[in-house]
Order: structure tokens, then C-alpha cells, then sequence
């Protein structure tokens, strides 16, 4: 019970903080958490099961864009238009988790490369559906029973998804499944000989973390109410990963901290580099595996166990 | 049929440039086991070499051909010593080298984007533009230029791997390295040498490549997707593979744009679609590794 005490705790309090700030940073904010609830998700695909890949993106994108094109060009009721955006991110992953996953290797990193690239070259010449180059906009979130979520209550909405997200992968982590994908990543021949199936843990976990990327993705649509290419590219793939890797992979606060800290690097960056901060974090990258693989959330523990 | 030889002489080509970023990837790929995503992105340092070396300086094309490979062995070789070195050493597992020459890619497209404009930079034909015709086969000279080339740097791989004793060593590294080291192969030399001829070759690729395409600093990434697909096409047990894959690559991608009522930019779904295949059907490649 103490857990849906502290789920509703927090979600009153990330929910009331945007009553307090000015249009520009409730967007900044909700653009933060956002990519939290990414990065919890990404962390569970890589930090605990132990596979790169570069489609998360591209599923927040395929979310996003069949939920705009099942509202508002083939006019489904939101719960049925929602339940298909999810289908296809499903159906998407399974047709690229099964194959790659077959083998032994990074099969399924140059696979998701290659969706990603492929999801983006889609959109972009993807004609009067998916609005080419500049994309789709000019709608508006359809009332939800009776209500019209705008402004600071919409970010009462993603607040409840970041909540979701956090609730479900941290269930999982504790579960049978969480186990499993953790001896997946450690020793897949060790795990397979304590009676895991490998490559179905590992569809699975890619299958149900690409899903709430999808999900994550819906919600995004109405953020700006727009969507177009650019924000679905590999770009933020890579920047993904990297926050999972300097904030700690495997660990639910790494990839917050990690989310939290590369987003906001480029605001305080920008007056010293400039468009370059992402060769600040490629550098930060490679710091991390050189010389912290735990991550910054490894550097608060030892300094905690040092006091 | 005149037009699908055209054709196929010109996807030979671009099979070429795919084969030789699949050499890169297998150069490191064999005797380590890590497969190094920034191959791509050496190939469009090559690039920037030639763009540097042969239209700014005007130096004459072997000469610069030879020093852009050379700085790429040199930038391969520093970046094994510098990021998978200590990792190895360490004992760390297979995926943090990876994911270190992941930042790598980024590390080294950023730099490119630093130092140079953004606008993409003409790299010279050696030999201009010009169309040759060999019997029933006609193409631009360039296209016969990268046929050559490449067919060289595999000739040498070939012998290198085949009736050289460091070249048995990378064989017997790759086989099983335990073995191998006790058999007295130095293996730290040997992941070295690996990393260096890697960025030799994928220097070479991008060199090639660049004259068609001009020198950009977001031209890694697709060539590494599409050097990885040939690998897996050709399977990674043989060098040859390497080259056959590219080229069938190449040659479904040329007549998918040809032919295919799809807008063109969708050529670039081709890698994907023939990974997803190779990897159902027959996941071990077209060419056998021999026993």
C-alpha cells in the first residue's frame, strides 16, 4: 500500500511545480520529463537487459505520429486510436526483435540504426499523411470525458505517465522477468542453462520497452501540438543512450539523473560552446566508461560509503 | 540491357565502397570481437583528408590517397590505445568497448563539424569525369577507378591473411585467443594493428566514396549501416565475403531506385529489409567460414 501512497505523492508534487513557473520553463519542464520517461525506459532495455538499440526514438515517433494520423485523418474515438498506436509499436518491434535477437551479437544495434534512419526518410517523404519536412499540426487534444487538458494540466498528464512508466519498470526490475533479463545480460549461457528462454526475454523486454516509448510518444503529440521528423532521428537515440550511460545504467536513478543532467547541459553550455554540446557528451561518454562505469550514480554511492 | 550493365557497373561500384567498410569492420571485428560502430565515421575523416590534402593542398592523388590512409591508421591506432585498451585490460565486458567506440563516432563527427563548414566540400576525380567503355560495359571513370582500387586492397588482404605469418597470427587470434597467446602471438600487437588497418581501409572507402557525394560530416552513419549489412550479407567468416556483400547490397539497391514505383529516398529501407532477411534465412551469410 506504501507504494501507491508514494506513486500518488509524487505525482501531486512533479504536477503542482509547473503552477509555478512561467510559460517558458513549464516548457523546458515538460520537455524534462519527457525524456525521463524515456530514459526509465531505455535504462530497462540496456542498463538491465543489456541491449543496444537506436529505435526508441523511432517508436516515440511512431506513437506520436498514428495518434495524430488515427484522430485527426482517419477519425477514431481517442481509447481506440490510442489501443492501435500500441499495436503498431508492438508490431513494429516484434518484426525487428525476432530476427535480430537470433544470433548472438549486436545484430539488434545496426537493426534499430537502420529503422531509425529508414523511420525518418518515411516521414520526411511520407506526402500528404505524414505532412513531409515540416510534418503535421494545427490540432488540438480532443476533450477527455468532458475535460479539456490544457496548460499546466496537461502536465499533470505526462507527470502520470512519467509515474506509470516508473511504476511498471520498477515492478518489472523487482519481478521474476526483471531477474531474468538481468542474467540475460550478465551470462546469456549461464541464464539459459537456469531455464530462460533468452531471446524471448530479450524480444520481450525490447518489445515492452519500444511499447511505452510508443505510449510516451502519444503523449508527446500533444505537447506542441505538432510532430516533425527531426525530434524522431537517431540523434536523440544516441543522446538517449549516453544519458543512461553517464547517469548509470541499470539503475532506475541513474537514468534520471543522467535525463536530468544532459538535458539541461545545453542551457548552461550554450554561452561557452555554442551548437556544440554533443561533443561535450560524447566526451562525457567515454569518460564514464573509461573511469566510472557506475556512473554518476556509482560516484554518490562511493562518496555515501566513504562518509 | 545496355542500361542494366550501366547499371550494374555502377553498383558495382558503390558495392565496392560497402565491401571495403565491411573489411573495416572485420579487420577489427575478427581478431577482437568488437564490432566498432565508428567505422563510418573514419570513412568520412578519409573524406576530409582528401578534401584537406587534394583540393586545398593540390598534392597529387596517390600521394594523398597514401598520407589519408595513413592518418587514419594512425587515428585507429590511437584510438584502440586510448579507449579500448584500458578496457580491455581492465576486464570489462565485450560491450563497454563498443559503447566507448560508440562515443568515439560521436567524439569524431562533432570534431569534424567543429573544425569544418557545415556545407558539404568537394573532394577531385582522379582522373575528372569521363566515361569509359570497356567492350559491353560502360561507366564513369570513377566507377572503374573504385573497381580497381578496391579489388587491390582485398588482393592484399587476401595475401596478408592467407601467406603472411602476422596474417596467420590475426587467424589465430581470432580463432581462439587464449590459444593463441600462449602460442607466444603478442595479442595486444595484434588488436593494434587491427584497429590501424581498419581506419586504413575505411579511409580508403571514404576517399573513394567522396567525389560522388562531397566530403559531409553526417556521411558516417548510413555507411556504416550499409557496410555492417554487406558484412552480415557476405558473412563475417571470409574476407571475400565482404566484397560479395557489398555488391549485392548495391545491386538491390540500384534496381530498387530503378525500378521500384517508391520516391527514392526510400533505397534507404533496402539495408534494413535485406538485414531482417539474411538474418531469418540465413543468418550465417552467403559465404561459409571454412572449417
Amino acid at each position: 500500500m506504501s507504494g501507491f501512497v508514494k506513486a500518488g505523492l509524487a505525482v501531486l508534487v512533479l504536477a503542482g511545480v509547473p503552477f509555478f513557473l512561467g510559460d517558458y520553463h513549464n516548457d523546458v519542464y515538460r520537455k524534462l520529463l519527457l525524456w525521463v520517461t524515456l530514459a526509465l525506459g531505455y535504462n530497462f532495455l540496456f542498463g538491465v537487459c543489456g541491449q543496444v538499440a537506436f529505435s526508441h526514438f523511432a517508436f516515440y515517433g511512431i506513437g506520436a505520429y498514428s495518434i495524430v494520423i488515427l484522430l485527426f485523418q482517419l477519425h477514431l474515438p481517442l481509447p481506440l486510436a490510442a489501443l492501435c498506436g500500441v499495436g503498431l509499436c508492438v508490431l513494429f518491434a516484434l518484426a525487428v526483435a525476432i530476427p535480430s535477437t537470433r544470433l548472438e551479437g549486436f545484430y539488434l544495434a545496426l537493426a534499430t540504426l537502420a529503422l531509425g534512419q529508414l523511420f525518418v526518410v518515411v516521414l520526411n517523404e511520407g506526402g500528404e499523411v505524414t505532412g513531409g519536412t515540416s510534418g503535421l499540426a494545427n490540432y488540438r487534444l480532443p476533450e477527455v470525458l468532458g475535460l479539456s487538458l490544457r496548460g499546466p494540466a496537461y502536465t499533470g498528464v505526462i507527470v502520470l505517465l512519467l509515474v506509470f512508466t516508473f511504476v511498471v519498470l520498477a515492478r518489472l526490475d523487482r519481478s521474476w522477468f526483471g531477474r531474468a533479463c538481468r542474467a540475460v545480460r550478465d551470462n546469456p549461457e549461464a541464464a539459459a542453462a537456469m531455464g530462460i528462454d533468452v531471446a524471448r526475454t530479450r524480444v520481450t523486454a525490447f518489445t515492452l520497452t519500444s511499447a511505452l516509448a510508443g505510449v510516451a510518444g502519444m503523449v508527446y503529440a500533444f505537447v506542441d501540438n505538432t510532430v516533425n521528423p527531426p525530434i524522431f532521428g537517431i540523434e536523440n537515440a544516441f543522446l538517449l543512450l549516453f544519458m543512461v550511460i553517464v547517469g548509470g545504467a541499470g539503475r532506475h536513478a541513474g537514468a534520471v539523473i543522467g535525463a536530468a543532467l544532459l538535458f539541461l547541459l545545453p542551457f548552461w553550455l550554450a554561452p561557452l560552446v555554442g551548437q556544440h554540446h554533443v561533443l561535450v557528451f560524447g566526451l562525457l561518454v567515454v569518460a564514464a566508461i573509461l573511469f566510472k562505469p557506475s556512473g554518476l550514480v556509482g560516484i554518490y554511492d562511493s562518496v555515501r560509503a566513504r562518509s | 540491357m545496355q542500361d542494366f550493365l550501366e547499371l550494374a557497373v555502377s553498383a558495382a561500384a558503390s558495392g565496392c565502397v560497402y565491401g571495403l567498410v565491411a573489411l573495416a569492420y572485420l579487420l577489427v571485428l575478427r581478431p577482437t570481437g568488437i564490432i566498432n560502430f565508428a567505422v563510418g565515421e573514419w570513412a568520412m575523416i578519409g573524406a576530409f583528408a582528401g578534401y584537406v590534402l587534394l583540393t586545398r593542398f593540390e598534392w597529387p592523388y596517390p600521394l594523398g590517397m597514401a598520407l589519408a590512409a595513413a592518418l587514419l591508421a594512425l587515428v585507429g591506432w590511437l584510438t584502440e590505445r586510448l579507449t579500448v585498451r584500458p578496457l580491455v585490460e581492465r576486464g570489462a565486458p565485450v560491450i563497454a568497448p563498443i559503447l566507448a567506440l560508440l562515443g568515439m563516432l560521436v567524439v569524431f563527427r562533432e570534431t569534424i563539424s567543429l573544425v569544418f563548414p557545415p556545407d558539404p566540400l568537394p573532394v577531385p576525380y582522379p582522373f575528372g569525369l569521363g566515361r569509359l567503355e570497356l567492350g559491353p560495359l560502360a561507366g564513369s571513370y570513377q566507377s572503374f577507378f573504385i573497381l580497381a582500387v578496391t579489388l587491390a586492397v582485398f588482393a592484399a588482404a587476401w595475401l596478408f591473411f592467407e601467406r603472411t605469418v602476422a596474417g596467420r597470427a590475426f587467424e589465430a587470434v581470432s580463432l581462439n585467443r587464449r590459444a593463441a597467446a600462449l602460442m607466444g602471438i603478442n595479442l595486444s600487437r595484434v588488436t593494434a594493428l587491427s584497429f590501424a588497418g581498419g581506419g586504413a581501409v575505411a579511409s580508403i572507402a571514404g576517399l573513394l566514396v567522396a567525389p560522388n557525394v562531397s566530403a559531409h560530416y553526417l556521411m558516417g552513419v548510413p555507411l556504416a549501416i550499409q557496410g555492417f549489412t554487406a558484412l552480415v550479407i557476405g558473412g563475417v567468416g571470409r574476407v571475400e565475403g565482404a566484397l560479395l556483400g557489398g555488391v549485392v547490397l548495391a545491386l538491390a539497391e540500384q534496381l530498387t531506385v530503378r525500378y521500384a514505383p517508391i520516391p527514392s529516398g526510400y533505397a534507404q529501407g533496402v539495408p534494413l529489409v535485406l538485414l531482417m532477411l539474411f538474418l531469418m534465412v540465413r543468418p550465417g551469410g552467403l559465404l561459409k567460414a571454412r572449417a
